[in-house]
């Protein structure tokens, strides 16, 4: 296995990150602006910076064939900003939300966008041409607290999302003139807008922090703050699933997960690294981590020594083994997103994390 | 290691909480295993056994609080373009979770309040007698006068204990969390320490006054000075003795 | 003839200033139903917990103790009365200061690797907090509902006579029964990770 590629950016949170199709261009989330960077042989160098919102930029996403960059913030807007010859022009959105925004998508198809948000809606964009802006409407039954997290459906028209009130939902995001109908599929036929597909809570309940429909779209996979992933297998409209399988783990828990196949999942978050989950419709598993023992930076120098005596008292008095400023893993604080950066027909080969700790790093998988 | 258990001499200086529990695990058990007792020297088992309390105590707390310190930015659901601490506002019942109460006995106990994007943590500090209460008392409104320079520290500690921190997640997010975690540990190994320390201290100097006055010659300077009208509470010994009805009266 | 001796005393007062006009509104964050956040909990009665707490006692007495910790793991009382969870907690406790420290790791052990394994070491971990939390204050809390009495980890004169007359248990003092709680918990930290006290502070079906 290749060592991942490490591009350490600056020591402040990246709250969020996005490639472009190219992957020549990096855009992440910084505070209340989105640094753009670009490619310079093995490191990336900042080329712009996108200025428009004036409280923390929760989260950015680039459209992969147009180019689009849409960034939403906790000052309650999102921004849709067009590449142009003299740089990136935004366009304000109209939410009619009132709170903060949480999290934005693409779809898949590019005409639309999904928003997260505190108010306890989900934001649908699309642009109407008449008017020329971007436009919303609100999926908002039965969602109780802040969306934290949505995703696409493969078809564009079914979005998933998970909340702050323990629940992953899948909705239809279906919008008249903007999305052609739909195939029919496990979540349903006819799909009218804010039709509800599925609802989903564990036992020990913890709030939604990522959601994912697999490549074919058929299962849907969220990690909650009770340090499990769950993934559910639809077996057809108003039927109770086929089947819903939870792992709780021994770990901290997950930030962002990704599907790898329709075998795989991968998910970080509050370890600082990378796990693999293994399975299928007939049970899933946590297969180890990502992170292989060599590509580990803090144990370069070897363990420092240190005196009996110091390390018993450590042991007694403070109930741990050993004084360590650097974690073991290349991350050095919670990984925030994952996505992927490179795929291939069966599944993804290469995956992108940013965290905390203002790092971007490339993995193989 | 509960073979240790079994040693323990009455002792004026071992530390209480460290025969009590080393007693409690003893008569749990089922009477089969007087097979493997060491004699170790009092010394060594009296520090292996306060540790054998202690020990535990921290570990429980630094797990607990690992587990507690995984916070998000989360902004307010109540409150327009505000971001606050959760645990403090308590305006989303869902956006907190189950306190967890870690406990080493009735006096010395952790409370860690989680939240999603905080979590305060508040120490009871161990307080045997009233010279320590007012000791821990001082010192904890030393620091909370100084809470501004002082990150997590809450000005005020929450009801029945002594002294709280609010960690939100922009802590966690510029400092190294197991640092964090770290730091609160050794706040309460310190505390203790620092305690006990202080009351030696106090001690030592309440006897170097007492034998500096209960000497008769320094005794009859200080009546001069007009010491005269407490000596009954301070000194009862005196009462009846007769240098001092000689002088007063 | 100004407006003001129009007003009554009440809202001449400043108590209109202290009203959460959040809590009025139906559907504030405020008034979040945190029933929603758990599967629906079927209530245990008194009556049944005794029943589960007897039986856990005879295995305990027959020298099963691994299988007496799983029986009452498994009928955590959820949704019952504070006696209920009460006497609940103290057959818990009771089996876990008859486990010897040797046995702890493994029994977690064999435990944490049977189907339903993890589940119950969760729910170990809910009884070894709210043990440490019931157990060590007579103070005052910082809760504002109502003040929950202190019970003690000691079996109390209410119930279970044969086994609350053993000698040297009634004086035994709090502190020792922590340092047992405290043991146990970081063997159940060892064996089920910091994910099991993450599911405790996550999880709304509370012991």
């Amino acid at each position: 296995m290749a060592a991942p590629e490490v591009h350490h950016l600056f020591h402040h949170p990246i709250a969020d990150h996005s490639f472009s199709a190219d992957r020549k261009t990096l855009a992440v989330a910084r505070d209340t602006t989105v640094e753009l960077y670009s490619r310079v042989g093995n490191a990336f160098k900042l080329k712009d910076e996108l200025k428009g919102h004036d409280k923390t930029v929760t989260s950015v996403d680039i459209a992969p064939n147009s180019g689009r960059i849409v960034t939403c913030s906790q000052d309650r807007n999102a921004l849709v900003w067009e590449p142009s010859p003299q740089g990136y022009k935004p366009t304000l959105v109209l939410l009619r939300i009132n709170r903060a925004a949480t999290f934005v998508r693409w779809s898949p198809s590019e005409t639309k966008f999904a928003v997260g948000s505190g108010d306890r809606v989900i934001a649908v964009c699309y642009f109407e041409e008449e008017n020329d802006w971007w436009v919303s409407k609100h999926l908002k039954k039965p969602i109780r607290s802040t969306i934290t997290t949505v995703s696409w459906h493969p078809n564009s028209v079914l979005l998933a999302a998970g909340s702050t009130d323990a629940h992953a939902r899948v909705f239809s995001a279906f919008i008249k003139g903007v999305d052609a109908r739909p195939d029919p599929s496990v979540w349903g036929e006819r799909l009218p807008f804010n039709t509800v597909c599925g609802e989903y809570m564990n036992n020990s309940a913890g709030w939604v922090h990522s959601v994912a429909f697999s490549p074919s779209g058929d299962a849907v996979a969220f990690a909650a703050h009770d340090s499990s992933i769950t993934v559910v297998y639809p077996s057809g409209p108003d039927q109770p699933p086929k089947a819903i399988i939870s792992v709780n783990t021994q770990l901290l828990p997950f930030m962002s997960l990704i599907w790898n196949g329709e075998a795989e999942i991968i998910a970080a978050g509050y370890d600082c690294e990378a796990f693999r989950f293994k399975g299928d419709s007939n049970g899933w598993q946590l297969s180890g981590t990502l992170e292989a023992a060599k590509s580990r930076p803090g144990l370069g120098g070897g363990d420092r020594e240190e005196s009996a005596l110091n390390m018993f008292k450590q042991m007694d008095l403070k109930g741990k083994v050993k004084d360590d400023t650097q974690l073991k893993t290349i991350h050095q604080n919670t990984i925030s997103t994952i996505r992927p950066y490179e795929e291939s027909g069966s599944g993804v080969t290469k995956f992108s994390s940013s965290g905390v700790d203002g790092r971007v790093v490339i993995w193989h998988t | 290691m509960q073979a240790l258990a079994c040693d323990h001499s009455p002792r004026p200086h071992i530390n209480p909480h460290s025969i009590t529990s080393t007693k409690a695990v003893s008569p749990a058990r089922t009477p089969s295993t007087p097979t493997t007792t060491i004699q170790v020297d009092t010394r060594v088992s009296n520090t292996l056994a306060m540790s054998q309390s202690l020990r535990p105590y921290l570990q429980a707390v630094r797990s607990s609080l690992t587990a507690a310190l995984c916070l998000s930015n989360f902004a307010s659901q109540t409150a327009e373009r505000h971001n606050v601490p959760e645990v403090e506002s308590r305006t989303s019942p869902e956006a907190l979770l189950t306190p967890l109460t870690i406990a080493r006995n009735e006096n010395e106990r952790v409370l860690i309040e989680p939240s999603i994007n905080s979590v305060r943590i508040s120490i009871k500090i161990k307080q045997a007698d009233e010279i320590e209460s007012i000791l821990v008392h001082k010192f904890t409104r030393f620091l909370n006068q100084r809470a501004e320079s002082f990150f997590i520290l809450r000005r005020k500690p929450i009801k029945g204990y002594d002294i709280s921190f609010l960690l939100t997640h922009v802590h966690t997010e510029e400092m190294l969390k197991h640092k964090l975690v770290d730091f609160i540990i050794e706040f309460m190994e310190e505390v203790d320490k620092e305690i006990s320390e202080m009351k030696l201290f106090l001690n030592a100097r309440a006897r170097f006054v007492a034998e500096s006055f209960l000497t008769p010659k320094r005794w009859f300077s200080a009546l001069r000075w007009g010491f005269g009208r407490e000596r009954n509470e301070l000194f009862p010994r005196f009462i009846n003795g007769s240098i001092i009805d000689h002088h007063i009266t | 003839m100004s407006i003001i001796q129009q007003h009554s005393e009440a809202s001449l007062g400043d108590g209109w200033r202290r009203i959460d006009i959040d809590r009025l509104i139906e559907d504030s964050s405020v008034n979040f139903d945190t029933s929603t956040l758990h599967p629906p909990l079927p209530e245990t009665s008194d009556a049944e917990v005794l029943q589960i707490n007897s039986q856990v006692r005879q295995l305990l007495r027959g020298g099963d103790s691994e299988g007496a910790l799983r029986g009452c793991l498994e009928m955590p009382v959820y949704n019952g009365s504070d006696s209920a969870k009460d006497s609940h907690l103290h057959t818990v406790i009771e089996v876990l200061q008859s486990i010897k420290a040797s046995d702890m790791t493994p029994m977690l052990q064999r435990i944490y690797n049977t189907p339903g394994g993890p589940e119950c070491l969760d729910v170990l971990m809910k009884y070894l907090y709210k043990g440490m939390a019931s157990t060590s204050s007579s103070s005052p809390e910082g809760s504002n509902s109502a003040p929950r009495t202190p019970t003690r980890v000691t079996p109390q004169q209410t119930g279970f006579s044969q086994v609350g007359s053993r000698p040297g248990q009634a004086n035994e003092s709090t502190g020792g029964a922590m340092s047992v709680l405290l043991s146990w918990h970081e063997k159940v930290t060892d064996v089920a990770g910091l994910g099991c006290i993450g599911r405790v502070m996550t999880d709304w079906r509370r012991v």
